[in-house]
């Protein structure tokens, strides 16, 4: 109370006792915080490492992502060659684009700010225009986080020693729960479908599995494949390699998805009810087809749908070709192919077997009577390792076995057997030979990784007990005095960096030769054509180069404009997918020779 | 880690309440999930027994294939640290839960916000309806049957400058020669 309020007096001064303390005061010129470490801010796409499959864009609920074209990526086989453009203006952050990016090329940064009075300017291509957002950013997926599912189902199959017992199918296929989950998985981007070599529809028919439509998946997939339950169970799928999903995990099993499906259609009866093929009236032309392997059956289709009179002529008894007689039974069983041929039988194709071009027909006649020939011979001879003593008996090539054992006729298999190649015939006459009983050993030049069969071909052989020996150059077929095989000498060798940069070379070791003891020796290191059904005049006009037909790329035309040609003779990949596109496209080749144009 | 307070709690509240389960999902937070008549007297006993003063937030997934909502309470306890994370299920069409707000008053904002977003009801409840959208006609934009993309592409015009994007799967069909059949285009995505 009164005049005088000490207190009013002394309280200004405790703020003395701020004397001497940093000053909490704001920087000039002001500059911003930095966003919290898992700020969503902008996009930032790593343009080498994005594959342009477009998910992002589909995602994206606001529409904000474009995919488009960009000078500096150009499309291949496995990227799309387009890239994502992003809508500032429409983007909420949500970060689903990234969440469900297959690769993890998307990202979000920590910049949030960027201000312009041009609306349009807002239009960015991430990691192009902010090449700087790589440093900041904050919001990514990885494999585990990712929405796209890493992980595939599992195949079941038979375990390994049981498998040896028998040739029942080794591969037990999806189950249907199981076929819907694996086909769910796909991102039905598309970039598969470059790959192979038929373009087959695979985005499509994988969406009408998950969407469980087995039948539209099944009508899809003849499309353009007339033989899919083969490609479903033993096709070299490329596609799978390629596979958006693959990046950063397992690919679609697309192969085993086409299997699934095709496989609910039990017989040739309910593939043609379930396929429905328009067939159009006869055009009035003919034309021949030797050989009933991959390329002939399928040209004999698609032909046979466009109104043509189709005749297949066949040597064996059975069609299918090498995939009917080169392929092991535990891989692809006789019924699954029968079905298949059996439904061609139906909508219209002529096969003639056992009638083989060049001894029950000559090839003249067929020319003559056909409007168009097509060939489809494959590649049906082993080649010869050329070392000493190959005459030897009990000395053959690989393809010869197996068309024998598949063929149903006896064959005898010694206690031991050589099987020497790395390629899937290799494998299949090493397994084969496994089955009969043998104790079977692979020799390869180059190492197990450099192997062309299938992976899945080669564990399956370890799986069953077949030795793999890897580095080891062949050296000589050993006999004895009587002309008797004993068994093989390989050399082992260490492998070399190719100087020319081509894949590393093996180099004998010196003082390298090692014995194998063997009762078989089976030789798988490649095939060739067999032309001998080709009367001279024939010979020189269609030009075989190379021990191949030289036909056209796109309308599969030979030299000689009447006869078209597929398959192994032709194209260089020599599968049966190759081979099927071979005889889907010379179908289009044959329309455009015989009527001037595509019907 | 000792789990020690998590697993007593979980106890606590399996002994007085009938629990569809209960999971300590990881240190500070437990998961439980209840019937919808359990809801209010297990988030009163939280509350006033257990000192789980502070609601965190109400949550909503819309699980439309099983048709029902989840609604997720979340009270946590700033002595014992926990975060009690209460999921119950209400079927989706007719969608109607307790109102809570006299528990705690910042469930009235959840609950307005619920109800825009999900279209959920709570009877009793006093709260504007406009609370994000304004004027919003069209069913509840959280709900997953509202397709969003038509709705942006009705509502906003396209920026110019978009009209060089390129659809994927023609882009790659184009270049390999693939010629889809029109029958499958519906399975394209």
């Amino acid at each position: 109370m009164g005049f005088f309020n000490l207190k009013g007096t002394i309280r200004p001064l405790t703020g003395l006792k701020q004397f001497g303390k940093v000053p909490h005061t704001i920087e000039y010129p002001n500059e911003s915080k930095e966003a919290a470490p898992r700020y969503r801010g902008f996009h930032f796409n790593e343009i080498e490492a994005c594959i342009g499959c477009g998910n992002c864009s589909t995602i994206c609920m606001n529409g904000a992502i474009d995919m488009i074209s960009l000078v500096e990526v150009e499309g291949k086989k496995g990227d799309s060659g387009l890239r994502p453009r992003v809508d500032h203006g429409r983007c909420c952050w949500c970060g689903l684009c990234v969440e469900v990016c297959p690769t993890g090329s998307l990202a979000l940064t920590k910049e949030y700010l960027y201000v312009s009075p041009d609306a349009n300017s807002f239009l960015w291509t991430p990691g192009v225009d902010n090449p700087e957002g790589k440093e900041k950013i904050s919001f990514y997926s990885t494999a585990e986080s990712s929405l796209t599912d890493m992980t595939r189902v599992p195949m079941r199959e038979l375990e390994g020693m049981e498998r040896i017992k028998s040739f029942a199918e080794v591969v037990l296929g999806y189950e249907e729960e199981e076929a819907r989950k694996e086909a769910s998985r796909c991102i039905s981007c598309g970039i598969c479908t470059e790959v192979c070599p038929d373009h087959m529809h695979i985005p499509e028919y994988i969406n009408a599995i998950a969407q469980a439509d087995d039948h539209s998946a099944i009508k899809i997939i003849y499309d353009n494949n007339p033989l899919p339950e083969m490609c479903g169970k033993v096709c070299t799928r490329r596609c799978e390699d390629v596979c958006a999903v693959q990046v950063r995990g397992e690919a679609l099993a697309i192969r085993w998805l086409k299997r699934y499906a095709t496989e609910r259609a039990e017989n040739a009866e309910m593939i043609r009810e379930i396929v429905n093929p328009e067939i159009r009236e006869s055009n009035g032309k003919k034309v021949g087809i030797v050989g009933a392997g991959p390329s002939g059956l399928t040209a004999a289709y698609y032909l046979a749908l466009r109104g043509y009179d189709v005749t297949v002529y066949e040597g064996r008894s059975k069609g299918g070709g090498m995939t009917m007689y080169g392929i092991p039974k535990y891989r692809l069983p006789l019924e699954s192919l029968e079905k298949q041929i059996g439904y061609m039988e139906r909508i219209g194709v002529k096969i003639k077997f056992n009638t083989q071009v060049g001894k029950d027909i000559s090839f003249e006649e067929i020319y003559q009577q056909y409007d168009a020939v097509f060939l489809g011979i494959g590649f049906q001879k082993g080649w010869k390792l050329g070392v000493p003593n190959e005459e030897a008996p009990g000395v053959q090539p690989a393809v010869d076995f197996l068309v024998s054992v598949n063929d149903g006729q006896e064959v005898k298999v010694g206690k031991k057997v050589v099987v020497i190649g790395g390629g899937n015939v290799a494998i299949d006459a090493a397994r084969v030979a496994r089955r009969y009983g043998a104790e079977v050993s692979i020799l390869y030049r180059r190492r197990v990784e450099d192997m062309p069969a299938d992976w899945e071909e080669i564990e399956g052989a370890e799986d069953e007990g077949i030795h793999i020996i890897a580095q080891a150059i062949p050296k000589q077929i050993v006999v004895d005095e009587h002309g008797k095989l004993k068994g093989f000498e390989y050399i082992k060798a260490r492998m070399e960096q190719d100087e020319r940069g081509g894949r590393p070379r093996p180099v004998p070791i010196e003082g390298g030769e090692t014995f194998v003891p063997a009762d078989d020796v089976m030789v798988a290191i490649g095939q060739e054509a067999d032309y001998s059904f080709l009367p001279e005049e024939f010979k020189k006009n269609i030009e075989i180069s190379r021990g191949r037909i030289v036909a056209d790329p796109v309308t599969f035309q030979t030299s000689d404009p009447k006869i078209f040609a597929g398959g192994d003779a032709v194209n260089r990949t020599a599968d049966a997918i190759s081979a099927i596109a071979n005889g889907f496209n010379a179908v289009k080749g044959i329309d455009k020779f015989l009527f001037g144009k595509e019907k | 880690m000792e789990l020690h307070k998590e697993k007593q709690l979980l106890e606590t509240l399996q002994g007085v309440f009938q629990l569809k389960s209960g999971e300590i999902k990881r240190r500070h937070r437990i998961e439980v999930e209840v019937e919808k008549k359990d809801v209010v007297p297990l988030l009163l006993f939280v509350k006033e027994k257990l000192g789980y003063k502070h609601l965190s937030h109400i949550s909503c997934v819309d699980w439309i294939e099983e048709g029902r909502f989840e609604l997720i309470y979340m009270p946590w306890s700033h002595q014992e640290q926990i975060l009690i994370m209460v999921k119950v299920s209400i079927p989706r069409d007719a969608a109607e839960m307790e109102n809570i707000d006299m528990i705690w008053r910042q469930a009235n904002t959840y609950q307005r916000e619920l109800r825009e977003m999900f279209g959920i009801e709570f009877p009793g409840f006093v709260g504007d309806y406009d609370f994000i959208l304004e004027d919003w006609e069209d069913i509840p934009p959280m709900r997953r049957d509202f397709d969003t993309e038509a709705y942006v592409k009705d509502h906003y015009f396209e920026r110019p400058g978009r009209e060089d994007a390129k659809d994927v799967r023609t882009e790659i069909a184009k270049r390999s020669g693939e010629q889809i059949p029109d029958f499958a285009k519906k399975y394209s995505r």
